[in-house]
């Protein structure tokens, strides 16, 4: 348990400091706009190194076929043992079409989700809030009208009244 | 009674198969869940649809022949590894003959490749050009590059899958980065 709360400590400090190093670190820095700017070599390797992301995003930006799945599966399983290739989830395989993740197919309600959550929230807080001022305006008035009737009937008289 | 014992034989033997079949059904298991993402993966890596498609059917093939048609315990590690190998083997068999056949036709002046090579920002040049130095990469660094860039893993995955610490990873994918930085700068130093 004391360990976990460590690594969780560890885990926290350690995302702090690579925000605050590469807030200081970062290409984005000042000093370090500056110095390539001013600098030949540094900015080969900057571009060396654009070059490299550029490469890699064009590689992920490549599209697939949507069948794709469904040829590579067919292929595999065709290779597969006899009662393997007929069982009926190699059938339904064969058929599989790219789908989207859980999370992906959720993201899409995340603003309205958000919208409700917002909503509900602000409800709360005002029924709290009302509740809380009719208590409040209860107890102030009580405390008036003890006082009105202490000054006129007594101390005695009224502490009688209030009590029950 | 000889023909009744071999009935049963046969029928004992029958009976096994079937259990053994069941029991590997755990791989057409595997292929729904993880199919998608090496799909992804190998698209990648090699992109073209029929590399992708054999590449698939010889990791699944490997997965079911696994030390006596045994599970693996870790089955998505097995499966990813041997698909980024199998992968990469199949892009360096492609490059070696694409080698061959340049110097064969390396006396035949064709002027639009010439062209083509030229321009550094041509899409496809600059992919086969990363593909080329991935390949290239020690085997560790060029692991975490395809789990993290091109499969899209977390760092906590791509370090389950290796069998490394998350930031180990992290460093492993600096280093490669720098290597692949390097090794394509140079490359168009000498096209130059």
């Amino acid at each position: 348990m004391t360990s976990k709360k460590q690594n969780n400590k560890c885990r926290t400090i350690r995302t702090w400091l690579v925000r605050a190093l590469s807030n200081r670190l970062g290409f984005d820095a000042n000093w370090i706009q500056n110095h390539i700017a001013d600098c030949p070599k540094c900015q080969r390797r900057l571009a060396a190194l654009g070059k490299v992301d550029l490469a890699l995003s064009i590689i992920k930006s490549q599209p697939l076929k949507l069948d794709l799945l469904m040829r590579a599966n067919t292929q595999a399983v065709n290779v597969l043992k006899h009662s393997l290739r007929h069982a009926p989830k190699a059938q339904r395989l064969k058929t599989a079409r790219p789908e989207p993740k859980l999370l992906e197919r959720c993201a899409k309600y995340a603003h309205p989700a958000a919208n409700v959550a917002a909503c509900i929230t602000i409800m709360l807080l005002m029924k709290v809030g009302i509740f809380t001022s009719v208590d409040k305006f209860h107890t102030e008035g009580r405390k008036v009208v003890k006082q009105y009737y202490t000054t006129r009937l007594g101390q005695d008289l009224s502490d009688e009244i209030f009590s029950s | 009674m000889a023909g009744k014992a071999a009935t049963y034989s046969i029928a004992w033997d029958f009976a096994l198969a079937q259990t053994v079949d069941n029991a590997q059904r755990w791989v057409l298991t595997a292929m729904q869940r993880y199919g998608q993402e090496l799909i992804t993966m190998l698209w990648r890596i090699l992109g073209n649809e029929q590399d992708v498609c054999d590449a698939y059917q010889d990791t699944f093939l490997r997965l079911a022949h696994y030390e006596n048609r045994s599970k693996p315990e870790h089955v998505k590690s097995y499966l990813f590894r041997t698909a980024a190998n199998v992968a990469i083997s199949m892009l360096r068999r492609k490059m070696a003959q694409r080698r061959l056949s340049a110097t064969i036709a390396a006396g035949i002046q064709d002027t639009n490749l010439i062209t083509r090579n030229k321009n550094d920002l041509d899409s496809r040049n600059l992919q086969e050009n990363l593909r080329a130095c991935i390949t290239q990469l020690p085997e560790h660094l060029r692991n975490v590059v395809t789990l993290r860039d091109l499969a899209e893993l977390s760092y906590s995955q791509v370090g389950k899958i290796l069998n490394i610490s998350a930031a180990t990873a992290r460093v492993y994918r600096c280093k490669a980065i720098q290597l692949l930085a390097v090794w394509m700068s140079r490359e168009k130093e000498e096209r130059q």
